[in-house]
């Protein structure tokens, strides 16, 4: 049986691999240890750990240097920022969270925020945010999705949202002189992209894409689910959802919106796409304007913006995401950690952070300036986030259904004919009911 | 009687009887292997037998995320193990998709392999080296690149296959999507599993066969033996244990794919269709994190490899002692 025992070790090895959650822990302590009393609100000699999500910002490193150097200024003490991947970055907070190796302040994504706070990993701020005197100005989506149980956790500090991108050339070509307003003209618009080129892909349906699929679920008058004294219930088979749901996968699989190759397309793919240049439209983040210009310059000069539409006109509801910033309920530099996050997420700092990255601003009246803008590849993002910027199920649950891709699962399903549309949303419903109760 | 024998130790050459001492030089034999073997053994078992012990007592723990900060245990007994046998899903999809797909990467990885082995067998020096580099290389690149290389072959829109297939006229490009049908999913799966496996099934039966005395085939040529004939009566049974090996390798790996499949379009969760046992268990533990059960599955996943190892070993070599 000698021979086997590699092959064995092999198999082992995957439940090795099972078992340690995926470390590389490579970041250094916080180094506070020892450094003695604080002389007069001043932290000499101190080093504030901080995580933040890469790629947001192409000049990260430029950017930080000088948040550094100010923050240096003002309290005296080192500034030590890490980039981390957004890619596996739940798994690795998780994995610090677990061995306590977490930093002093992180950038948590909006969606994680509640869940974190439940857990008991991140500190409360409302005393620090009304103490600064923030708490009246703050962007209501991201406070909203900062909070759990009553208090803050969460700072915000970032914000996207997504509307339509499209190409301006192909809509002239098909001779649509006006952007659509509802749902009707939208239709309209993509069976006259298909009629004046058939190898244009007027309005790709991502099936891997949740964040797509939401807005018409909204914009029909519909909830992703609802809750009542606690407890959440799934709505994705409501009458309005389905017909939302229906219109969507519809715009496909009935006026040929789509292609087969975007039923496992991501919102990255469909972006590649797009860049591609005889894509109509897709659903697009007010971030990806920053990405296109980079990918595809020549493109730039004939993309337009214009805010997703409801049923019946006007904006429809459409995921605001974006970052928090957190202290870390562990760590012993809570006010240092405070004192981080007041200098990011206003006056200059925050407002040159908007500016490189293409994020709107979590302050209401940072927000508010950027809304007046002409330019014609802002202000449809801006008006879709003030008028109808709205967050996924406040339920550290609903993580879970993120994690399992429920909603992905459910458009796929009825993009490859696999299901029909009411057949696929009454299995997403019975998933994330059962994830609900269990979760509570 | 060991005290003593032991103090008596230093005046060995007129010390005890004979037979003590060969008792003795005995026992120091049994032992020094394990002395040898300790500093690896203790290595092995911090790596692996501590994990494999911890993803065991996990699995029979409700453990998530709450339990995984708190650092406090949960048992539940084995009630992972029922919630998971008892899932239709297991049964009609999971279980299907791995056993189907690894019987069918290990029947195409060993015969490719032996193929290409016999084949390169034939070859002169200069041309063996020049293929056996080559596909050195396939082997080589990282399951990820590879994956990737093949996700992009089977693009639906741009890749080389849907072009091809345009070009013939037997598509519009665009309107096929391999990706989102089981059988299409794990035939390009399939593909790629069976490129990066081949490579190590052909060079270990290549050096079987470097072992194997000329003089046998030519002794069968002169009795008028075919090449099929040469092969099944001499090849094959000489090399049995290399096919033993490869065969149960490659059924190890094939089983236990993860790469392969979650880095496929709807492989990350988008197409529950499409899971076998090792994404299965990420997704509960890391997407859900439902670690307790994710463990469950990994562990049947163990066992289920355990028994088809032990019942192959055992229906090769019943009558052989190895």
């Amino acid at each position: 049986m000698k021979r086997s025992i590699p092959a064995l070790t092999a198999g082992a090895l995957v439940l090795a691999l099972a078992a340690c959650s995926s470390g590389g822990d490579t970041g250094d302590e916080p180094t506070d240890a020892g450094s003695g009393a604080e002389e007069g609100g001043g932290f000499e000699g101190q080093t504030l750990t901080v995580w933040i999500m890469e790629g947001t910002n192409p000049d990260a490193s430029g950017y930080f240097d000088g948040v550094a150097e100010e923050f240096t200024a003002r309290t005296g003490a080192e500034l030590d920022v890490q980039f981390q991947p957004w890619d596996g970055a739940h798994d690795k907070f998780v994995t610090s969270i677990a061995g306590g190796t977490g930093p002093d302040v992180a950038e948590v994504g909006t969606t994680w925020t509640a869940e974190f706070a439940e857990l008991g990993v991140l500190a409360d701020l409302t005393a620090s945010i009304e103490g600064a005197g923030l708490d009246g100005d703050l962007v209501e989506g991201l406070a909203e999705a900062g909070t759990y149980d009553g208090a803050l956790y969460g700072m915000p500090w970032y914000a996207g949202v997504r509307s339509i991108i499209y190409n301006r050339d192909l809509f002239e070509a098909a001779g649509i002189t006006e952007t659509p307003t509802n749902w009707e003209e939208l239709t309209a618009a993509v069976e006259a992209l298909k009629a004046s080129d058939p190898n244009v892909i007027p309005f790709p349906i991502p099936g891997d894409s949740q964040y797509s699929a939401y807005p018409f679920i909204w914009g029909a008058g519909g909830e992703i689910a609802t809750e009542s004294d606690g407890t959440w219930t799934a709505t994705l088979d409501s009458p309005e959802s389905i017909e939302g749901l229906e219109y969507y996968t519809g715009l496909a699989l009935e006026h040929g919106a789509s292609t087969a190759a975007a039923d496992t397309w991501n919102e990255a793919d469909a972006l590649a796409a797009f860049e591609q240049g005889n894509v109509g439209m897709i659903i697009a983040g007010n971030w990806t304007v920053g990405r296109i210009a980079q990918d595809a310059p020549d493109l730039m000069e004939s993309i337009g913006a214009f805010p997703i539409p409801s049923r019946d006109g006007g904006p429809a509801g459409s995921f605001l995401g974006g970052s928090h910033l957190g202290v870390w309920a562990d760590s012993d530099q809570q006010d240092l950690g405070w004192e981080f996050i007041e200098l990011m997420s206003t006056g200059q700092s925050a407002a040159d952070w908007s500016e490189q990255t293409g994020f709107f601003p979590g302050q209401a009246s940072a927000l508010a300036e950027i809304a007046e803008s002409e330019d014609p590849l802002v202000a449809p993002f801006a008006q879709q986030m003030l008028e109808a910027g709205r967050s996924v199920p406040l339920t550290p649950a609903f993580g879970q259904i993120q994690g399992a891709k429920t909603v992905e699962a459910m458009v796929q399903n009825i993009l490859t004919g696999r299901m029909g549309v009411e057949e696929a949303a009454a299995e997403a419903v019975t998933a994330m009911n059962e994830t609900f109760s269990a979760g509570s | 009687m060991t005290t003593s024998t032991a103090r008596v130790a230093p005046i060995v050459p007129r010390g005890p009887a004979p037979d003590a001492r060969r008792r003795r030089a005995a026992r120091r034999r049994a032992v020094r292997p394990w002395v040898l073997l300790a500093p690896t053994l203790a290595v092995l078992a911090v790596l692996l037998l501590w994990p494999l012990v911890r993803v065991v007592d996990l699995s029979f723990q409700d453990f998530g995320l709450r339990e995984l900060v708190s650092g406090e245990a949960n048992y539940i007994g084995w009630e992972n193990y029922a919630a998971i046998l008892g899932d239709s899903y297991l049964w009609t999809v999971v279980l299907p998709n791995t056993v189907g797909f690894a019987a069918c990467c290990v029947v195409l990885t060993v015969g490719l392999g032996t193929l290409v082995a016999l084949f390169l067998n034939i070859l002169g020096t200069f041309w063996k080296t020049v293929c056996s580099t080559a596909i050195m290389v396939a082997w080589a690149v990282p399951a990820v690149t590879g994956t990737y290389v093949w996700i992009w072959l089977f693009d639906p829109l741009n890749g080389l296959v849907a072009s091809v297939l345009a070009g013939l006229g037997i598509i519009e490009p665009g309107t096929v999507n391999w990706y989102t049908d089981r059988l299409g999913f794990y035939a390009i799966a399939t593909l790629n599993v069976v490129h990066h496996g081949f490579p190590f099934v052909a060079i270990t039966v290549l050096a079987g066969l470097l072992t194997v005395p000329k003089e046998l085939y030519e002794a069968a040529t002169m009795d008028g033996a075919g090449a099929w004939r040469r092969f099944w009566q001499i090849t094959a049974p000489m090399l049995k244990p290399v096919f033993a090996v490869v065969t149960i390798l490659s059924t190890i790996w094939d089983f236990k794919v993860f790469t392969q499949i979650y880095l496929m379009p709807g492989g990350n969760g988008g197409n529950a269709e499409v899971f076998n046992l090792g994404v299965w268990s990420y997704i509960q533990s890391f997407a859900q994190g439902k670690y307790g059960m994710g463990s469950a599955i990994a562990v049947l996943l163990t066992g289920i490899l355990l028994v088809i190892t032990v019942v192959y070993m055992r229906t090769l070599f019943r009558e052989e002692d190895l």
